[in-house]
């Protein structure tokens, strides 16, 4: 039963009629389900901020503001001129937490692409092929299971330097391992059904039946997971600032919040902490919340009655 | 003795759409030792019958009217507790139309059997496990294969496992929904065999449901014969193969080939079974009887008696004697999916 | 094939994964340029670095060097800490331990709370309990290890003072040896929090796919007869759907024990947590990378481990398994 499975795709409709079915579809999903109308909301916010950050931020991120007296501002409150008050070195933490917003997106976005483009690829030839392909591909995904992950990141990180691409290699070296395995199961089970025995007939070689055929089927579950791997890509690199090894020149929200642990003022300064802390579960559980709702195609026993 | 008697029982489902009607007024009796059948076409409410007897409906099904009383207790005012201590498994058991899902996949089929049995009874394990394999036997199993998993039996031999669990506890009614339709055709003919002489051996009440009117005219005492969620015909089982009155179980009867008194090709009742949301006044078969009237699509026909205990809900249940070598006619049937036809 | 003959290709294909981690290993730390080792030899003077390079043995050729790193690893010389001076095996023996019972604490609290969680949202799925815990569930899920960790030290400790700050024992306690160190209520003490921030965080996976996993298995005929069988209902909840359910959450959990490992640097930074985790962090700030290769080999084994645990024990709880 939990093999039931939504109708193998036809690959002959025109694009404007995928168009319009993969819109209704949108609706029937998001219509009914609260939660994923929250998220979706949510996320077009954090997008709309990380665009427009350079016009939204009231400050420079990184300017030392001072006083009337000329003093730099040090672990100032929140006030009417600073909203969510001044770091150690005075800087604008209202400010930093919306230049932040581009980070976590560019992270979650770009890893998660590269890691689901891996990861897709990799399930797929595996699947489809099996044999020896598929015996080396799922032991070089075993290899990427055994690693653990943010180790791993870290060490990649100090080899190759603290640069915000490298950070997203590095996370999307592991991330792909968890789509690999999914799509590969289920390119096992579409491999067995009767369209892809009629696509041979009709004389389709190995990839266009791969890649015409199988994908458009397994498409809904790599969706789901592209999203899952935006959130935990934006938690990892959150982890890795936190621990001091992010991008130095990027005001990220986890490294704030290293900022504000290094100087000992998560115990009192709420206000530099508690926004890019909030901000980061905010955002991730906003891509999780559209997650769930995606997971509905993928199975539609989930439906909800609401 | 009557073992269980339902009166005017009312079970809707609530649905998107509005509330289906699925069991709308239905009225049965069945004696100790007795076996019934229940037939009627797909969707026509025969499960929902059964599962509103032990009360095992889903979420959205609840039973809104009417009486299930076993013996003289009307257990639709039992509480759940009352209900699986006293009723269920003790006395109704069930089994299901497709065995190898009816069992945990997780545990053998003994210790399935152990696990009901020690539910229900004071019986040690080890007594309990060597009445499962006194069970296996009664059925022609090996016994030693209450140590296999579900997996591990093929589908006959599931089925078989599946009526020694349902014995178990030496129950007083079975209710078997279609217990032979996932097997292929020698096999079933088998184990229908072996539950009715079973069923005469022990001493137990069954309820037989199935849409093959061949298999309850072999199986049972009398049947039900079931349309939009009402019953429409309730009569020995002789009355119904030989001289059934309502125009559907005539037209049913034409389906199958082992039980037609003439000569003539089969042929199915034109046009599709009605739809259960709130229905309207009038005879539910009347878009496809081929002796509708007037006063068909206005009133309801009710129940009424005739012969030995029989009931039958037909405006024109008086005629029969005239209607039923007119039913049995299949260029009746053919007219009447002309007029289906044209009235689309 | 037979039970016996797929644990021995698994075990097969287990040796060729720990090969590869292995070499995996050897390549990070070694031989790409920017690697941790030559940053720690150019911090040395002239003389000096030619001295600590021969040492190592660094001025061989690498297939050598590779080849003598094996050989080290077998004998479970894991060498010595270029900063403490001492044999890195006794550093890290104790943190790897730390670590361990920590991760176990937090892995073993969200597998408790996931799962009967996550089998009573299947069972009330539609109702408001369902979607209040399918938002918590996904709020703990969405939350960073180091920002739960924060969030618990400001409300139970800089603000309710119920928990010490971090460590792993008071100051003045006694100092115990072997098992003795995680027996005594101070250690409990001291561990509530971090455990309690990797159980939030990891509970996530094991109650949403015990949910779905759940609606599945209640939709299944067999809860049904085992309804009409009159068990009583948490039998048939926790005997057959729960026990039914539960299999799929095996793969994730070795998946898990390889977050919770990883994740240790974490939670163990926020908490000052003497383990493996912060001495990795430290050892690469330090270059100190004898010590900072020790763990991350460390924490691969045990995923390694865990991952080929888990594959036996899934065929072990599935009948149905072809040992394919
Ligand atoms: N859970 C449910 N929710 C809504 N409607 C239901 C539900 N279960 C059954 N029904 C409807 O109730 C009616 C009777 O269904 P039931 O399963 O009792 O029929 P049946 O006679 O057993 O059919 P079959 O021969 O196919 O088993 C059908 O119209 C069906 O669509
Ligand atoms: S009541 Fe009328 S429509 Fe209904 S079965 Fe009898 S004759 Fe046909
Ligand atoms: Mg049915």
């Amino acid at each position: 039963m939990s093999n039931r499975q939504h109708e193998p795709a036809s690959t002959t409709n025109s694009l404007a009629d995928q168009v319009r079915r993969g819109w209704s579809t949108f609706t029937a999903l998001f219509g009914n389900d609260r939660l994923g109308q929250i998220g979706l909301l949510l996320l077009l916010g954090f997008i709309f901020i990380g665009a427009f950050a350079p016009f939204l931020a009231p400050y420079d991120p990184g300017e030392m503001n001072r006083d009337d007296q000329g003093d730099i501002l040090r672990l100032d409150g929140p006030s009417t001129d600073h909203l969510f008050g001044t770091t150690q070195l005075g800087r604008d933490v209202f400010s930093q937490v919306i230049v932040g917003t581009r980070v976590s997106l560019l992270v979650g976005v770009s890893a998660a692409t590269m890691s689901v483009f891996i990861g897709t690829n990799v399930g797929l030839i595996s699947g489809y092929k099996g044999g020896y392909v598929d015996d080396v591909l799922m032991r070089i995904t075993d290899i990427a299971y055994a690693l653990p992950f943010l180790p791993f990141v870290i060490v990649l990180v100090v080899i190759l330097g603290a640069d915000i691409m490298n950070i997203i290699i590095a996370i999307a070296l592991i991330q792909w391992r968890s789509t690999a395995r999914v799509v590969r199961s289920q390119v096992l089970s579409h491999k067995e059904r009767p369209y892809v025995e009629s696509a041979y007939a009709a004389g389709a070689g190995d990839l266009r039946v791969m890649y015409r055929h199988i994908l458009p089927n397994v498409l809904p579950l790599v969706f789901l997971y592209a999203a899952l791997a935006i959130a935990w890509a934006i938690i990892a690199e959150a982890s890795i600032a936190f621990l001091g090894f992010g991008d130095p020149e990027l005001h990220s929200w986890g490294q704030m919040i290293y900022d504000a642990y290094n100087v000992d003022a998560i115990r009192f300064a709420y206000w530099w902490v508690i926004p890019p802390g909030m901000s980061i579960v905010l955002l991730a559980m906003s891509v999780f919340f559209v997650g769930r709702t995606l997971e509905q195609i993928t199975n539609p026993e989930l439906r909800h009655r609401e | 003795m009557t073992l269980l008697e339902i009166t005017d029982l009312q079970t809707q489902f609530e649905t998107s759409e509005g509330r289906v009607h699925a069991v709308d007024g239905v009225n049965l009796s069945l004696e100790a030792n007795e076996s019934l059948g229940i037939i009627g076409e797909s969707g026509s409410g025969k499960t929902t019958i059964a599962k509103s007897i032990v009360r095992l409906l889903p979420d959205n099904g609840e039973i809104v009217d009417g009486e299930v009383r076993y013996d003289g207790d009307d257990i639709t005012e039992y509480s759940d507790r009352q209900l699986r201590k006293q009723i269920r498994w003790n006395e109704i058991a069930v089994i299901p139309q497709n065995a190898m899902n009816g069992f945990d996949p997780v545990y053998t089929v003994g210790d399935q059997i152990v696990e009901v049995i020690t539910a229900h009874t004071d019986t040690p394990n080890d007594e309990a496990m060597e009445r499962a394999k006194s069970l296996f036997q009664t059925l022609g199993i090996d016994e030693d294969r209450v140590h296999d998993y579900p997996h591990q039996f093929s589908g006959g031999m599931a089925q078989r496992a599946m009526i020694a669990l349902a014995l178990a506890l030496d129950p007083s009614l079975l209710i078997a929904d279609e217990p032979t339709t996932a097997l292929d055709v020698m096999i079933q003919d088998r184990i229908l065999h072996r539950i009715q002489e079973l069923q005469d051996e022990l001493d137990t009440a069954m309820i037989f449901i199935t849409h093959d009117m061949s298999v309850v005219s072999e199986t049972c005492d009398k049947i039900a014969v079931v349309y939009g969620g009402r019953i429409v015909e309730f009569a020995d089982t002789e009355t119904i193969i030989k001289n059934p009155r309502h125009p559907y179980t005539l037209g049913l009867r034409n389906a199958f080939p082992s039980i037609m008194t003439d000569d003539q090709d089969l042929v199915s009742i034109p046009g599709t079974p009605p739809p259960l949301l709130e229905p309207d006044e009038g005879c539910r078969f009347a878009p496809r009887c081929p002796f509708a009237e007037e006063r068909c699509w206005s009133e309801t026909p009710q129940s009424e008696p005739y012969g030995d205990g029989n009931t039958i809900e037909c405006h024109r249940a008086d005629e029969h004697e005239r209607i039923r070598p007119e039913a049995s006619k299949s260029e009746t049937w053919r007219e009447q999916e002309e007029v289906i036809e044209a009235d689309d | 094939m037979s039970f016996q003959s797929y644990v021995i290709r698994r075990i097969g294909q287990v040796i060729v994964t720990y090969w590869a981690f292995l070499t995996i290993l050897f390549v990070l730390f070694r031989v790409v340029p920017g690697d941790p080792v030559s940053m720690h030899v150019q911090d040395l003077g002239a003389e000096a670095r030619e001295e600590r390079i021969a040492e190592l043995g660094l001025d061989q050729p690498l297939y050598v060097q590779y080849v003598e790193y094996l050989r080290q690893l077998a004998r479970a010389d894991l060498g010595q800490s270029m900063i403490y001076n001492e044999s890195v095996w006794n550093i890290i023996v104790v943190k790897f331990w730390n670590t361990i019972i920590l991760m176990a604490a937090s892995l073993i609290l969200a597998y408790a709370i996931g799962i009967l969680g996550g089998a009573l949202l299947a069972w009330y799925r539609g109702t408001a309990f369902e979607k209040g815990g399918i938002v918590l569930t996904l709020l703990a899920r969405s939350s960073p290890e180091f920002w739960t960790g924060i969030v618990l030290l400001g409300v139970f400790v800089f603000w309710l003072g119920l928990f010490p700050v971090g460590g792993m024992r008071s100051i003045g306690s006694e100092l115990a040896t072997g098992v003795g160190r995680y027996l005594s209520w101070d250690f409990v003490y001291h561990a509530v929090l971090p455990a309690l921030t990797g159980a939030i965080y990891f509970l996530g996976t094991p109650a949403l796919l015990m949910r779905n996993s759940m609606l599945d298995v209640l939709n299944a005929d067999f809860i049904e007869i085992k309804k009409a069988e009159g068990l009583h209902p948490w039998n048939v909840l926790y005997k057959h759907a729960v026990r039914n359910s539960i299999l799929p959450l095996v793969t994730i959990a070795a998946i898990a024990v390889g977050m919770a490992i990883g994740g240790s640097v974490v939670i163990e930074t926020v908490f000052n947590w003497p383990g493996m985790g912060r001495a990795m962090v430290d050892a690469v700030n330090n270059n100190d990378y004898q010590l900072a290769m020790a763990a991350f080999f460390l924490m691969g084994s045990v995923v390694i481990l865990m991952n080929f645990v888990a594959d036996l024990l899934y065929v072990y709880l599935d009948p149905r398994v072809t040992y394919e």
